[in-house]
């Protein structure tokens, strides 16, 4: 296990020096175990520089781009040729806070941002970035800026502050009834309880901390062809419909599909984390949305298996192919899977060292596991609810099925206990330490009248209701949209609410949460598999 | 869900009676099982002795929705004569299984796999990755008519006790499409509660209100999808009547515009 404190920093490599850079960084690799299948962190670059992209510093975006990571480098590639991000919306400080889109979504960390840079940029600039800015940047406005304790949800998750109106709003602003009761039961935070900006205050909000989800591979996130109708396959319930178009809408972008068009979440991204005064002009809605449908992201070198992306390689890796991929379709296991691998490196390649064809050979086990290895999947919401059974015996690819990405491929809230108790991550008290819950503690009551949930009873406990803030209904407590699984080595932590620090403790999480029983050789062939995304 | 008494008895001793009466039809209140198999697992209920084989695991669009562990489930099915068994269990066919919503612990059986229970037909969904294609396929919707356009009605079919669902797109979809092609200006739903005789000579009956319940998410829905410029009159029948599992539905009549 290699916690996220440990993960080495990246720089970004010149294309030109990229064989070269290939020689080093076998290296520097650690040894492959005799099996072939050890899961191999490197040591740390002796040079680190993260290239942040700071707002407003007028840089280009070439077509393509190299970071090194943890266990290789990511590939960025900018599919529709070089960018000058002068003027740019999604690069300039257009805000009251000097952020930028960039700054949550850097192009080094996956378009998204690891924890590892934002405690760096937490060093380099002692907490003055912009992404420390009080309005989510801190667990609470009102605590005093920069203390380390007044970010702790970022600076030990990754975690930026979600406020909410409770109860939610339909589109039309008109309050709905929401099926259940919610009490703060613990808030080290400081917000939910605030008299100013908590759940009793003049304009009652809940506010959750989650991650910023990566801007890239986009054409995936907002497909229209596949699970896309005027109901939500999994409730029932109406889909979000194009406010321009009136047709329904994919609902997989944000943590609680809250919103479903690259406009409508740019807008109001805007408006709360740039802290803008004014909406985004139309002119600048159409700048952003078309430089975040060209960009492409996913490892292109893994440590110890070399290069991804070599000519008549695995259509499973490097952004190019996701560039080249059909986005909307149904992974499966004849024709169009959801990681296609076909048969490269079924066999070893002339001249390859017996540590790269160990590795290689490790990577595709772990995509095999990633298809075939059944287990029981149980008491989820929105998966054993839509005609699976409780408990049904499937695979990862189950749940994560959409080829190219592993999204769900159709509107995908469910609930895995990422954030409802008893399977989030949580710190028990006891005599023998001071540590404490970084994350909030709702519980939940649903009210008389309504069902109870079909697997949690009437009163449980959650760290995020998650959709249940927008859709108000029971049932929806603690369910997220899952996330693409591309660039994954750059992101780290893990899940919306960064509880998996780690690829490993993210395997952990689904091998204790499902009782699955991975042996080391599948855990560590899983591992290798997910870093090469 | 609630239980008839004093008030119900007589209908409760005709439905009993009833039930005896075509002792090929089965309703019974039960904890489902799970058997596993070298394919997909396959569900199982047990009353008055004899273990019933209810479906298998496939996908989403099967029209058999599985039960769940932790609950328990109202099964609603026919015994033919000489039916086979499969997974050990006797088949129903056809059959019902809805999911009672309220927790219960105790049903928490999963069998592991035996020889001795392969199932005889090959699963339509295995349980890795589908094959391309969900295990079934609807048949396309038939064509839209031309103008002069009839009034319609739809119905929306519903678990016991339960309300909107993963499978209610199947049934509200065609609606709001003919609707939205002939521009209804009228929409009349009428939600119905219903209640079960069971084998047991006992009578269940859905919750409280809940015809009027379903008919206003109905609307609810069909309002939310869009579908906002016809009237609606919508009405809630919350008078149980007692019988199959088609009672328990909303009506959608669509009445075209001019």
């Amino acid at each position: 296990m290699q916690p996220a404190s440990e993960l080495t920093g990246r720089r970004r490599v010149p294309v030109g020096s990229r064989l070269a850079f290939v020689g080093s960084a076998l290296l520097a690799v650690t040894a492959i175990m005799a099996n072939g299948s050890s899961a191999q962190v490197p040591s740390s670059p002796s040079a680190v520089d993260r290239e942040w992209w700071s707002p407003g510093d007028g840089r280009k975006v070439p077509e393509w781009l190299e970071y090194e990571n943890a266990y290789g480098r990511l590939g960025v590639l900018n599919a529709d040729g070089p960018l000058d991000t002068a003027g740019h919306p999604f690069f300039e400080p257009i805000g009251a806070n000097g952020r930028a889109c960039v700054s949550c979504h850097q192009p080094s960390d996956g378009m998204s941002l690891s924890l590892e840079t934002i405690r760096e940029r937490w060093r380099v600039t002692g907490g003055r970035d912009p992404i420390f800015a009080a309005i989510d940047g801190k667990n609470c406005p009102n605590l005093p800026q920069g203390d380390p304790a007044s970010h702790s949800l970022l600076l030990e998750r990754g975690l930026f502050r979600i406020p909410l109106p409770w109860p939610p709003r339909a589109a039309d602003g008109t309050p709905i009834e929401p099926e259940f009761t919610i009490e703060v039961v613990r808030d080290p935070g400081g917000c939910n309880l605030d008299p100013v900006y908590g759940l009793a205050s003049a304009n009652p909000t809940i506010s959750v901390y989650r991650r910023p989800r990566p801007v890239a591979n986009l054409k995936y996130v907002v497909q229209q062809k596949f699970g896309v109708s005027p109901f939500v396959g999994k409730t029932g319930e109406p889909a979000m419909r194009d406010p321009e178009t009136g047709r329904p809408l994919n609902m997989n972008m944000m943590a609680d599909a809250r919103l479903a068009t690259l406009r409508s979440q740019a807008v109001e991204a805007g408006l709360t984390h740039l802290q803008m005064v004014e909406r985004l002009s139309e002119d600048q809605l159409e700048r952003i949305e078309a430089f975040e449908r060209q960009i492409y992201v996913a490892q292109v070198l893994r440590h110890g298996a070399g290069s991804l992306v070599e000519p008549d390689g695995a259509k499973a890796f490097g952004p190019r192919n996701l560039l080249l991929g059909e986005e909307g379709v149904l992974g499966n296991n004849t024709t169009r899977w959801v990681f296609p691998m076909g048969d490269v490196w079924r066999a070893p390649a002339p001249g390859d060292s017996p540590e790269q064809i160990a590795m290689r050979e490790s990577i595709r086990r772990g995509q095999e596991v990633f298809h075939f290895r059944t287990f029981w999947i149980r008491d989820s919401m929105h998966l054993n609810t839509v005609g699976l059974g409780n408990p049904t015996k499937r695979t990862c690819a189950t749940c994560h099925g959409m080829h190219m990405t592993g999204m769900d491929s159709a509107n995908g809230w469910m609930d895995i206990g990422t954030t409802n108790l008893p399977w989030a991550r949580e710190t028990p008290r006891n005599p023998w330490t001071d540590e404490r819950e970084l994350m909030p503690l709702f519980r939940i009551t649903c009210k008389d009248g309504v069902p109870p949930h079909p697997y949690l009873g009437r009163v449980f406990y959650t760290q995020d209701p998650g959709r249940a803030l927008i859709s108000g209904r029971c049932n929806d407590v603690g369910t997220i949209v899952m996330q693409q699984f591309r660039g994954l080595a750059a992101r780290a932590p893990y899940f919306s609410n960064g509880s998996a620090a780690s690829l490993s403790e993210l395997i952990d999480f689904y091998d204790r949460r499902y009782n699955i029983g991975f042996t080391e050789r599948e855990r560590t062939d899983l591992l290798n598999f997910l870093s090469s995304l | 869900m609630r239980t008839f008494s004093l008030a119900a008895l007589s209908v409760a001793l005709a439905a009993a009676q009833a039930a005896q009466a075509s002792e090929q039809n089965l309703a019974f209140i039960s904890c489902p099982i799970v058997r596993d198999t070298s394919s997909v697992p396959c569900w199982l209920s047990e009353f008055r002795g004899q273990l019933y084989y209810l479906g298998i695991q496939t996908d989403v669009s099967a029209d058999f929705n599985p039960p769940s562990l932790g609950h328990k489930v109202l099964v609603e099915g026919t015994v033919a004569a000489g039916a086979e068994e499969i997974c050990g269990g006797l088949v129903l066919d056809p059959v019902k299984v809805s999911v009672l919503p309220e927790l219960a612990p105790e049903c928490n059986t999963l069998l592991m796999a035996e020889d001795r229970y392969e199932l005889p037909f090959e699963a339509p969904r295995p349980p890795g990755p589908s094959a391309g294609r969900l295990a079934f396929t609807p048949p396309p919707p038939p064509p839209l008519p031309e103008a002069p356009f009839p009034e319609r009605t739809f119905v929306v079919a519903y678990d016991f006790d339960g309300t909107v669902t993963f499978q209610s797109p199947r049934f509200l979809t065609p609606a709001l499409d003919y609707a939205r092609h002939v521009r209804a200006r009228r929409i009349e739903i009428t939600g119905y509660r219903a209640a079960v005789a069971l084998s047991t000579g006992e009578v269940v009956a859905e919750r409280e209100r809940l015809g009027t319940i379903r008919a206003e998410q109905v609307a609810r829905l069909l309002q939310g999808a869009g579908l906002t410029e016809p009237e609606y009159i919508v009405r809630g029948v919350d008078r149980p009547q007692t019988g199959t599992p088609e009672l328990r539905r909303v009506e959608i009549r669509i009445i075209p515009g001019e």
